[in-house]
């Protein structure tokens, strides 16, 4: 069995008896989470938070914890939530979990939560709901007209959206940064897969971005406050188990340089 | 005579929506709202245009192999029988349309992204080599942050979260800021040449 | 491990079947990925904005439709070899109205904003190390001759804050395969072989 191999087989192993084992580790309360739970539990009943899912189908293991810890949080203090997609597979993905989410928490359709849908052109989209959200979307994802829908005739601009979420795992935040808060003085808060943390920084630093809830342990973390273990925590046992192995791995391979140098200055 | 009406479409626009931002009229901001619309509308079409290309040069291309032809009809059929399925059976919830996302692309999708861990755990091992001092400064950024990001991290010591949101929120910030502000200025210059007429790549090279 | 989950898990497997090597099967499952994607795009595409925002206020009687409808149906010239340069029309307008949308927005957003906030932040040790990682990044960037004198100090101050960063951009890379990898061994143990309780 080859190196490569042996690794693949350990990252498997460990992962695998991680999430059957689950040794339980605490998982904290990071100042990130905190920061985006404080800004929802600020808002009242009747409120309304923009949940964009502007992510591809292949992160939903990571931005689908994050966007049902938002949508429960919001749903639990009756916040309305309008929902729409800037990426074709968000669509789908993003009606799922709010209908599961809605149904869960008995909000209705049409009064406390609506699904406005899919647009392709993302800076249109982004900076034509600043001008008229009707405009953009005048039919719902299921081909409702907006205007007979109670909660889409309140939702006319960023005016009578409270928060938007962007739940992203590329750089469609920049764009809510940079059209609809840098334009029309809209709140983001961007729920990033965490391969995009790094980028976002910059921006919430210079109050740009009002919080950043990072990847599954900013998933694990939001439900630590909202009290309800979910997909984030289940993953956080396997998560230090693969983290640790890669840590060992770097410095195994540093340590074999080392030596492969010393043999090379002592033949 | 097309490529010049090409060109001037592409200034006038450019021109039109940079001075509506500073100055607030209404044929201006009406212009505005109208263009917003047909961006939509053009980019939807472009999308069905990249997908119709895409199934028409896969079936070109498919007969050198009876595999090559057989994995050709999976994805023009698979292509085909989703359409239907959406077209005809609805995209709600309860749909086969919604079933088929669900149990078969975001699956398999996620899993075809997450061979890359294991591809970065063997990138770990034989890449993450500090040679000169530099590297040894990125290895040792990622190992504090590939700790300190994690409960076992934060169960072991407090000083590896800790290290790991000072490097996050100050030197690693501070390089991202400098990126950005430079493709900031980037893509500003390069929307100035597109609104002047000077950038024309977007004409097939011509 | 009923029927929907266990053609899930096979799909799964078919694609897992890669790191053993590039085989029939995984190529299959890669073939009808690709076709699922396109029918998907396809399908919310004229749903989603087509039909309801341009053909059925056509239908109305609502003429300024007729417009977006012209321009996008010249896109598809794009598959005619003879006519394809009438499709540059279309996407020039695009472009156009990308690029005058970009430009204050870039502006601000990425530059006057984020200098700013370089600035501001001055007051503190941290804020005066950002801003020196700023600034000798961009010098890094900017000059091209930086082999020696102050240029070639100033720029390798920035490539060590820019390995810092490539250093965390790793480990938070590692965060999110793992996490998707943890996704798909949860489905295979807990969901098709109920291991996980």
């Amino acid at each position: 069995m080859n190196e490569r191999s042996l690794i693949f087989l350990a990252l498997a192993g460990i992962v695998s008896a991680a999430l059957l084992l689950r040794p339980g580790l605490p998982i904290g309360v990071t100042d990130s989470a905190h920061e985006v739970f404080e800004l929802i539990e600020s808002l009242d009943s009747g409120d309304v938070v923009m949940i964009s899912f502007d992510h591809e189908a292949s992160s939903l293991p990571e931005v689908g914890p994050l966007g049902a810890a938002i949508a429960d949080h919001c749903f639990r203090k009756r916040i309305n939530v309008v929902g729409l997609a800037l990426f074709a597979e968000g669509t789908a993905a993003g009606y799922e979990l709010l209908t599961e989410r809605a149904g869960g928490a008995g909000a209705r359709y049409g009064d406390d939560w609506i699904y406005l849908g899919f647009r392709p052109q993302y800076t249109a989209a982004i900076l034509g709901m600043g001008e008229s959200i009707p405009d953009v979307f005048a039919a719902d994802y299921r081909g409702t007209e907006i205007g007979t829908l109670p909660l889409g005739r309140r939702v006319l601009d960023y005016n009578d959206i409270d928060l938007v979420v962007s739940v992203a795992d590329g750089s469609m935040p920049t764009y809510w940064v940079e059209y609809a808060q840098a334009r029309y003085g809209q709140k983001i808060v961007a729920a990033l897969s965490a391969v995009m943390v790094t980028s976002f920084t910059p921006y919430l630093e210079a109050g740009q971005l009002a919080g950043i809830l990072p990847g599954l342990r900013g998933a694990a973390a939001y439900e630590q406050l909202l009290n309800s273990p979910g997909a984030g925590s289940r993953g956080m046992d396997a998560i230090s188990g693969a983290h640790v192995l890669l840590a060992l791995l770097v410095v195994a391979g540093n340590i074999q340089l080392w030596r492969s140098r010393r043999r090379r200055r002592n033949p | 005579m097309r490529d010049r009406l090409a060109v001037m479409a592409a200034s006038a626009c450019g021109v039109l929506l940079v001075v509506q931002y500073f100055v607030n009229a209404d044929w201006l901001q009406a212009s505005y709202r109208l263009l917003l619309s047909w961006m939509q509308a053009i980019f939807a079409f472009a999308l069905v245009v990249g997908v119709l290309a895409v199934i028409r040069d896969r079936i070109a291309r498919a007969g050198r192999t009876t595999e090559e032809r057989v994995n050709a009809v999976v994805m023009v059929g698979a292509a085909l029988v989703i359409s239907l399925l959406g077209f005809v059976g609805g995209t709600g919830r309860e749909s086969p349309f919604q079933w088929a996302f669900v149990h078969l692309q975001a699956p398999m999708q996620t899993t075809v992204f997450s061979l890359l861990a294991f591809y970065v755990a063997t990138a770990a091992y034989r890449g993450f080599r500090a040679r000169t001092i530099e590297s040894g400064v990125l290895v040792v950024a990622a190992l504090i942050v590939l700790l300190g990001r994690v409960p076992i991290g934060e169960w072991l010591t407090p000083v590896l979260p800790g290290g790991a949101d000072w490097i996050l929120n100050t030197p690693a910030l501070a390089a991202k800021r400098a990126i950005l502000i430079g493709i900031g200025l980037g893509m500003a210059a390069t929307s100035l040449r597109v609104i002047a007429g000077i950038e024309r790549t977007y004409l097939g090279g011509r | 491990m009923n029927l929907e989950t266990s053609i899930t898990a096979l799909l799964t497997l078919a694609i897992y079947s890669f790191l053993a090597g590039d085989n029939p099967i995984y190529r299959f499952a890669e073939h009808l990925l690709v076709g699922l994607t396109l029918g998907y795009s396809l399908v919310i595409t004229v749903s989603s904005i087509i039909m309801p925002e341009v053909i059925s206020p056509l239908a109305t009687g609502e003429w300024q439709a007729a417009f977006p409808l012209l321009l996008g149906s010249m896109m598809f010239l794009r598959l005619v070899p003879r006519a394809r340069g009438w499709s540059q029309i279309p996407m020039a307008i695009i472009i156009g109205c990308g690029a005058g949308l970009a430009l204050p927005a870039m502006l601000k957003a990425r530059v006057v904003q984020q200098l700013g906030a370089t600035i501001e932040g001055v007051g503190s040790v941290d804020g005066i190390l950002i801003l020196i990682g700023v600034a000798t990044t961009l010098v890094y960037f900017i000059f091209t001759r930086r082999d020696s004198g102050a240029a070639g100090f100033t720029s390798r101050i920035g490539r060590v804050f820019m390995m810092v960063f490539f250093g965390a951009t790793f480990a938070y890379t590692v965060m999110s395969r793992m996490t998707l990898l943890i996704g798909r061994l949860e489905f295979l143990l807990g969901d098709w072989l109920g291991l996980l309780g």
